[in-house]
């Protein structure tokens, strides 16, 4: 068993699909998930020993740096779990949900988008992460435009010019990196990285900044995410809130961690977050659109998690990372009921809304649950790593990001507040008969069971929050076993 | 005023990126891993092409990747165009001279685009050069004949059998040798056409892979007309 499973097999799977496909429709829906279980066994199986010991793998026989390899650190093992639950829950939800036409392409495009981001993840490598980045990047615009209407295409080619626009930063940063070390290996460009001139390295992190600043949905880059979620069909929505953002913002913490570790730069982080967090917070509140809205209190949501890397002491981490899989887990739910809530009213409106909690109380239910686990109420998981954020900023002796983090709590309480205030209070106009089908409620309720477990029990995530902090701060490690 | 402000912060970002890229040193002699590539390509991959070898040997997962990315933006492409209803080309039928002459040229031009992509790693081009010359190919003949049809049935299995070859040699050198992509196979001697270990038969995967996808996509964007 090697990490290489991770971004092997569901490419395989992309391939086969096709094939598949000539066989029978069925089997083409089916693959994905066998994949997804049979990468959750991987996870479970690597897990305990990439969390105790970072697992390093050779590709192609060639020794770092002459070749590329996988690093499957503390940090990898927890991402990738994470991607791989996500993206069975959102396969279990896309099964009933998907009924338009090409279905085949849909799930080609949907694995190669779990290939893409686990290669973010688990590569030791500047290029290959470029690769992946294009992977994932591709695979989600053109699921953005699935749908085929004006609005999804008007969305998916504004992403995809802005992507392209930060695949070019991020790719000329890796040219001036190589031409100035000569090495492509992550933990080469980490010690050599010293030896070569601040302006130069300035350079390099402002293109860094821009490039994946914009899959990180930070401020002022993310102009692309709230029509990209909002016109994407609903698990494409779950798919960007649930891994892309989060694939994205750890290669970016990982390249600050290690080639730009200064306390300028974190506060620069810290100030971005903070703007981010505010903007897209009050934009949420001035929304008419659900789905609108749930993508500005993603990004706001992104803010929070900057900020506390932008911390960057050891607790900040932590939470940043519980904080990154609670949002994972929540902001899927949401997406997945809004999507059943908006197929019903038959609207993407908020107004649209009223009574539906009487009607489809199940969906519903999953709604209110949702928002009320995003705000972070106790006893829902939201609270605990909101909670450990806050301690941890206090404990860095600031104060004014406390502040301004629980005046956000209050806007994101108001607006999800007054959505599942119009579900519950506002009067029934008419019932819609089609029912939610029972693979989407399975989906709904496996994260519904997640959150609430993990919010009486935070310590099974906390505990492998510690390792992943440390594998993420340490960059001596780093070096010592990306390099052996 | 705006635009006086947009011209002042252009040209410091300008002065600023060219004092960045003018420290690179320009000509000289790699360092690093570009000097090992060169000093042990034929010792370590059996491929007398440095640059075949540094794509699909040393960073064979790389190559893997823009094969990937390559196959995204056809199966993208044909996700955002799909129609039920069958469609036909805009261009009229061309005049005798260029369709006899394709007729002629398009079979030479297929078998060049084999012979680059099954020369990978003895002459310069590879796998992406040659299936792009073969899709050249079919785009002339899409273009001299209306009525030319590409079977798209057959495209997509070759698309897809090519993709699924190229991931079962990674496992192959995963499960025969130490990791993904490995080489398994004997060098040979160094410039003949059965050497360079896996080299030539990813390089054929490639090629037929990226023919029938960039094919599949002519075909896919020519098509207008209900």
């Amino acid at each position: 068993m090697s990490p290489v499973h991770f971004i092997a097999i569901p490419l395989f799977a992309a391939f086969l699909i096709p094939l598949a496909g000539k066989v029978s429709k069925e089997l083409v829906k089916i693959i994905p998930g066998l994949v997804l279980l049979y990468l959750s066994f991987v996870s479970v199986t690597l897990f305990p020993i990439g969390t105790h010991h970072p697992v390093v793998e050779i590709i192609a026989g060639f020794k770092p740096p002459f070749g590329i390899t996988l690093y499957y650190g503390a940090i990898a093992a927890f991402l990738t779990t994470l991607i791989t639950l996500i993206g069975f829950v959102i396969w279990l939800y896309s099964y009933k949900f998907i009924i338009r036409e090409p279905i085949e392409k849909y799930y080609m495009l949907f694995m190669m988008l779990i290939t893409g981001s686990t290669g973010i993840v688990l590569t030791g490598d500047i290029f290959n992460l470029f690769v992946f980045f294009e992977i994932t990047s591709i695979a989600a615009y053109s699921l953005t435009a699935f749908l085929r209407d004006r609005d999804g295409a008007e969305a998916a080619f504004k992403y995809l010019l802005i992507g392209s626009f930060a695949s070019t930063f991020f790719l000329l940063a890796i040219a001036i990196i190589y031409a100035n070390v000569h090495t492509l290996n992550l933990a080469d460009i980490a010690v050599k990285i010293q030896d070569v001139p601040v302006t130069t390295r300035l350079f390099v992190l402002i293109l860094f900044l821009i490039g994946l600043g914009i899959e990180s949905e930070m401020f002022p880059l993310n102009g692309w995410a709230p029509d990209a979620y909002s016109q994407a069909p609903s698990p494409v929505g779950a798919v960007f809130g649930g891994i892309v953002v989060k694939a994205a913002v750890y290669s970016l913490m990982r390249i600050i961690f290690l080639m730009f570790n200064s306390h300028d730069v974190l506060h620069f982080l810290l100030v971005m977050g903070i703007i981010t967090m505010l903007i897209a917070e009050m934009s949420a509140m001035k929304q008419q659109q659900i789905k609108r809205m749930l993508a500005f209190s993603s990004i706001g949501q992104m803010g929070l998690v900057i900020i506390a890397f932008g911390i960057g002491t050891e607790p900040s981490v932590r939470a940043a990372m519980f904080q990154m899989f609670n949002h994972a887990l929540i902001k899927s739910l949401l997406f997945f009921s809004a999507g059943y809530l908006v197929f019903h009213s038959g609207s993407k409106k908020i107004s649209a809304l009223d009574g539906l909690g009487h009607d489809k109380p199940i969906t519903s239910f999953f709604f209110a649950f949702g928002a009320l686990a995003i705000i972070g109420l106790p006893p829902f998981s939201g609270f605990w790593s909101k909670l450990y954020i806050l301690l941890s900023i206090a404990d860095a002796g600031l104060m004014v990001p406390v502040v301004l983090i629980l005046i956000s709590s209050i806007i994101e309480a108001v607006y999800y507040l007054r959505v599942v205030s119009r579900l519950y209070f506002y009067k029934e106009e008419a019932t819609d008969v089609r029912r939610t089908p029972v693979s989407g409620l399975i989906a709904m309720g496996i994260l519904t069971v997640v959150i609430l477990l993990v919010g009486f029990y935070p310590n099974l995530i906390l505990n492998w929050m510690t390792p992943a902090a440390a594998d993420l701060l340490n960059k001596a490690s780093y070096i010592k076993f990306g390099l052996f | 005023m705006r635009k006086v402000i947009a011209i002042l912060l252009l040209f410091i970002i300008g002065y600023y990126s060219l004092d960045v890229l003018l420290k690179i040193p320009f000509g000289e002699s790699a360092g690093g891993v570009g000097k090992h590539y060169l000093e042990s390509t034929i010792k370590e991959t059996g491929a007398v092409n440095s640059v075949t070898a540094i794509v699909v040997s040393y960073r064979g997962f790389d190559t893997l990747g823009e094969v990937t990315v390559l196959f995204l933006a056809a199966t993208g492409l044909g996700a955002i165009l799909y129609d039920k209803k069958a469609k036909k080309r805009a261009l009229q039928n061309a005049s005798v001279i260029v369709k006899t002459s394709s007729k002629i040229i398009y079979p030479l031009i297929a078998l060049l685009g084999a012979y680059v992509f099954v020369h990978g790693h003895l002459t310069p081009g590879g796998g992406f050069q040659g299936g792009a010359i073969i899709a050249t190919g079919v785009l002339l003949m899409f273009i001299s004949y209306r009525s030319f049809e590409t079977n798209h049935k057959a495209l997509s299995i070759i698309e897809s059998l090519a993709g699924m070859t190229f991931v079962t040699i990674g496992f192959a050198g995963l499960i025969y040798g130490t990791s993904f992509l490995q080489n398994i196979l004997p060098f040979g001697i160094p410039g003949e056409l059965f050497s360079a270990g896996i080299i030539p038969l990813i390089y054929i995967a490639v090629g037929f892979k990226v023919g029938a996808e960039l094919t599949a996509l002519l075909d896919n964007l020519l098509k207008t007309i209900k």
